[in-house]
């Protein structure tokens, strides 16, 4: 035919357009090293209270590798959500968007080499008036097991424990230890989630028996008691094991229950306060249980805004 | 010598030197990549078996004891035993006693390469055979340089192995439809029981070839009935269906005696053991694997995984090729009817009469059907459907071949014009060359650059490795990364200190000290608690495991990231008091 008679030329064309392609898209990131540039206008950029986000999220430990723990702490690195951050900074690669920041107002960018920075404002951000994670320490916490009553006590100096491939997440060296073993505790940790982000949480593996209560002391209340609970995604996804119960009580009161259940992910719950809400200083419980304690590996964040 | 003795002369030596050539780059690019999680278990089997062979030299009848055979073979019996047999005959002989390789791992590894070598000198041999030598270089090049085989063809494993026995097994059926006399079917059935006793995929090869034994009756019976016409006919005249039942009588009889004999696990309780072998696969366990952002880990599996994977792991002009190629053979099998539909009497039509079309179609259909099913696992990526990889060289060498004769045709046409068009048109090497270098580039570049990343490497029509971890699409699995970082763990892991390490198989961590990559003295641990520094291999579903790290050493800064164009792979984290420890007491 005679207009194909050139047609075999698009086969050495799109062998060269191949090869240029390939190499386009291989120089397009920064390489691992390029991120250090990123410190001093990350940090002269970030304002207190900022959440850096990096897009795309597999850039992220590039990331985390040259600004470090302090412009990217676990608290944000790992948060529940960002409807507590009114702002946030954005370090995009690729022109890419962080989709958690859908929503924000862009207010301010900056271009710095392959990287653009960008300052975002929540349009409606929430003000937490205390957050339980952040509070767990004998000084404003303390946990029980109700069935036999047991204290769980305070150990800034505890083993490290983590569960290699496929077990249970990090236990603090700082937690509180229950009777019956290990996974009896309550400290900070991080699971991953039904997506495998990183969710900062309070372990709270419930007893056999009776509830496992973490109990805040003096704590401010504001209108709601808003958290999620989950559990290490590896962990729940069979769907075999029992219900738990997170029950929170405020000066004795039940403001409310939560059921996880198996599959539920990184399920978050509101609860409100009633006659409490905005009570300068209340004591705040939060019980977990079940049924059946095997694998309940339930862990859960908790504020108050 | 005759001219046909020439030619076998001649291209036999140019798959001889394609083969030793390739095994040659791999083994010079071995020591970059560390060991994957199964080639850890495989290099134990091995061990245990070559301690056997062993026995077998010095004490035969102690050997051939039931409980010697079962001890020894027992091990890793859930595969056959060919492939890990040649591991063990190789590190005892080749490394052992004649110390030929730098690296133990790599005396290990060796059989595989050999076997890489092999795939590309069939698939040489063959394209050539049977389309002309243009297509046999073409289809030999664009086989070799597909990363995710160089990845493989690597390792001490069984994937590229089962690749080249099964391309064996269907060349030597492929022969013997062309071949008289009784040793053609016999090398078919002795190619297929190599290739049973190599790995599982073996099952389908039966199945193709019967398929393709169908095909053959089909095509006979649809020439005796008026819509023949329209069918192509065979150039001679050969009894290729009798020839053909013949070749896979000897498959059905021959291949499992082959098995039988070299699989000792199985000579003292064949029929259960066969039954558990084929049970296991059959019913295998699902593990985890991303796939377009979503962690699949049980069925069911998407059916588009196959598909989209060779759409991004295997070079875009390779595949256009293979279209082209495709569509050159099409319209000689359907130019017939189409002249039918148009209304004009086109040209009589010839093939092969072995079908050489069919039974390359057929192979590359079957050995991907099975991921038209959502219970088939996928935790493999693209290693599961390799054995179609040979197949769809063979068709992009078509297709080049195509292109080539097109351009030539062109440059004939115009040969008045310039002497450069005369030379092209008068020559088919200089336009193959030429348009060659062309198709040749990007595959090579690529293939070069994927090393030793192999399982994070893509296409450019995915976007590449960043496109690719952009779409969620895995970035590694098996663990084998962990060589890429030992230069690091060698400097900072403190003296007698330990690594969490992660996906990394335990003996592929002891291979890497065996072969001196690294230090004897750092201890690799299986929980991160304790340790002083942690690996982490990312993959989706693996990510709690960098979230351990995290914890245990109080920072979310990995001290050190290893990957693949700007894309995190692997993530080195060190507990900062082993760090701060150490630069203080540095003078």
């Amino acid at each position: 035919v005679k207009r194909l008679r050139w047609a075999f030329l698009a086969v050495p064309l799109l062998g060269l357009a191949e090869l240029g392609a390939h190499l386009w898209f291989a120089g397009r990131p920064p390489a691992f090293d390029d991120w250090f540039a990123l410190t001093e206008p990350v940090r002269a950029l970030k304002q207190p209270g900022d959440l850096v986000v990096i897009a795309p999220a597999w850039a992220d430990p590039a990331a985390r590798r040259a600004l470090g723990d302090e412009l990217m702490p676990v608290r944000d690195v790992a948060r529940p959500d960002v409807t507590r951050y009114a702002t946030a900074l954005e370090v995009s690669i690729l022109g890419e968007h962080a989709p958690d920041l859908d929503g924000f107002r862009e207010i301010e960018r900056r271009p710095v080499g392959r990287f653009l920075l960008r300052r975002l404002a929540n349009p409606a951000p929430a003000h937490v008036v205390y957050d339980f994670v952040d509070h767990l320490d004998p000084g404003a916490a303390d946990v029980r097991g109700t069935d036999p009553a047991v204290p769980c006590l305070w150990n800034p100096r505890a083993t490290i424990a983590a569960g290699g491939l496929g077990g249970h997440p990090t236990f603090p060296a700082a937690r509180f230890e229950c009777p019956g073993g290990i996974y009896f505790n309550v400290g900070v940790t991080v699971i991953a989630d039904e997506e495998f982000r990183p969710r900062r949480c309070l372990w709270s593996h419930p007893f056999a028996r009776g509830e496992i209560v973490t109990r805040f002391r003096d704590v401010p209340l504001g209108r709601v008691i808003r958290g999620h609970g989950g559990m290490y995604w590896m962990v729940e996804r069979e769907r075999k094991g029992a219900p738990v119960t997170l029950t929170v009580r405020v000066d004795g009161e039940s403001v409310g229950s939560v059921v996880h259940r198996d599959g539920d992910g990184w399920a978050g719950f509101e609860l409100p306060l009633g006659a409490h809400a905005r009570a300068r200083a209340a004591t705040v419980e939060f019980a977990v249980s079940t049924s059946n304690f095997r694998d309940r590996h339930f862990c859960f964040e908790a504020d108050t805004r | 010598m005759s001219a046909i003795g020439k030619r076998k002369l001649i291209d036999g030596a140019v798959a001889l030197g394609l083969g030793a050539g390739y095994t040659t780059w791999l083994l010079r690019t071995v020591q970059d990549l560390g060991y994957a999680r199964d080639e850890g278990f495989y290099f134990q089997a091995a061990a245990s078996y070559g301690r056997w062979f062993e026995q077998l030299l010095a004490d035969p009848r102690a050997a051939l004891a039931r409980r010697a055979v079962d001890g020894a073979w027992s091990a890793n019996h859930e595969h056959p035993a060919l492939i890990k047999s040649l591991f063990a005959l190789s590190s005892t002989f080749l490394q052992k006693r004649w110390h030929l390789f730098a690296m133990e791992g790599s005396s290990y590894r060796f059989p595989a390469m050999a076997l890489a070598g092999l795939a590309v000198a069939l698939v040489y041999l063959w394209g050539t055979e049977a389309r002309g030598r243009v297509v046999g270089v073409a289809a030999a090049l664009a086989f070799a340089l597909m990363p995710r085989v160089f990845f493989q063809a690597h390792l001490a494993c069984f994937d590229v192995p089962i690749v080249a026995m099964w391309t064996l097994g269907a060349y030597a059926y492929w022969r013997a439809l062309r071949t008289g006399g009784a040793l053609a079917p016999l090398a078919a059935g002795v190619a297929f029981g190599l290739a049973l006793d190599t790995k599982h995929n073996s099952w389908f090869l039966p199945i193709a070839c019967a398929a393709h034994f169908l095909a053959l009756h089909l095509w006979a019976a649809v020439a005796r009935t008026r819509a023949g016409a329209l069918l192509p006919r065979p150039s001679v005249d050969l009894p290729v269906r009798r020839r053909a039942f013949w070749a896979l009588a000897a498959m059905g009889l021959v291949g499992p005696a082959v098995l039988y004999a070299l699989w000792p696990w199985i000579w003292h309780d064949p029929v259960a053991r066969v039954r558990e072998y084929a049970q296991f696969h059959l019913n295998h366990e699902y593990y985890n694997m991303e796939f377009l952002g979503k962690n699949y880990w049980v069925a069911p599996m998407p059916r588009g995984y196959a598909w989209v994977m060779t759409l991004g792991t295997v070079p875009g002009i390779t595949l256009v090729l293979f279209a082209v190629g495709l569509a050159t053979r099409g319209r000689v099998w359907l130019g017939g009817l189409i002249d039918r539909l148009r209304g004009i009497a086109g040209p009589a039509r010839r093939v092969d009469a072995a079908g050489t079309d069919l039974l390359w179609l057929l192979a590359l259909v079957i050995n991907y059907a099975a991921w038209l099913s959502p219970r088939t696992p996928i935790f493999g990526g693209t290693k599961h459907w390799m054995t179609a990889y040979p197949f769809l060289a063979l068709y992009a060498g078509v297709g080049f071949d195509a292109v080539v004769r097109a351009a030539r045709r062109e440059a004939f046409r115009l040969r008045a014009r310039r002497v450069a068009l005369r030379r092209l048109a008068g020559s088919a090497w200089a336009a193959a060359s030429l348009l060659g270098v062309t198709a040749v580039a990007a595959p090579l570049v690529e293939t070069v650059r994927s090393h030793p990343w192999g399982l994070s490497a893509y296409t450019p029509l995915v976007g590449g490795a960043p496109g690719a971890a952009s779409l969620g699409l895995n970035r590694t699995f098996w663990g084998y990364a962990t060589g890429a970082v030992t230069p690091f763990l060698d400097t900072e892991v403190p003296r007698g200190g330990s690594v969490y390490i992660h996906d990394t198989a335990g003996p592929s961590w002891d291979m890497l000290q065996r072969d001196g990559r690294l230090r004897k003295d750092v201890r690799g641990v299986w929980s991160i608690a304790g340790a002083d520094l942690g690996i982490y291999h990312h993959e989706k579903h693996m990510l709690g495991q960098e979230y351990q790290n995290w914890l245990a050493f109080g920072t979310l800064r990995p001290a050190y990231i290893g990957g693949l164009d700007g894309v995190p792979v692997i993530l080195v984290y060190e507990d900062p008091r082993v760090r701060a420890r150490a630069q203080s007491q540095k003078p």
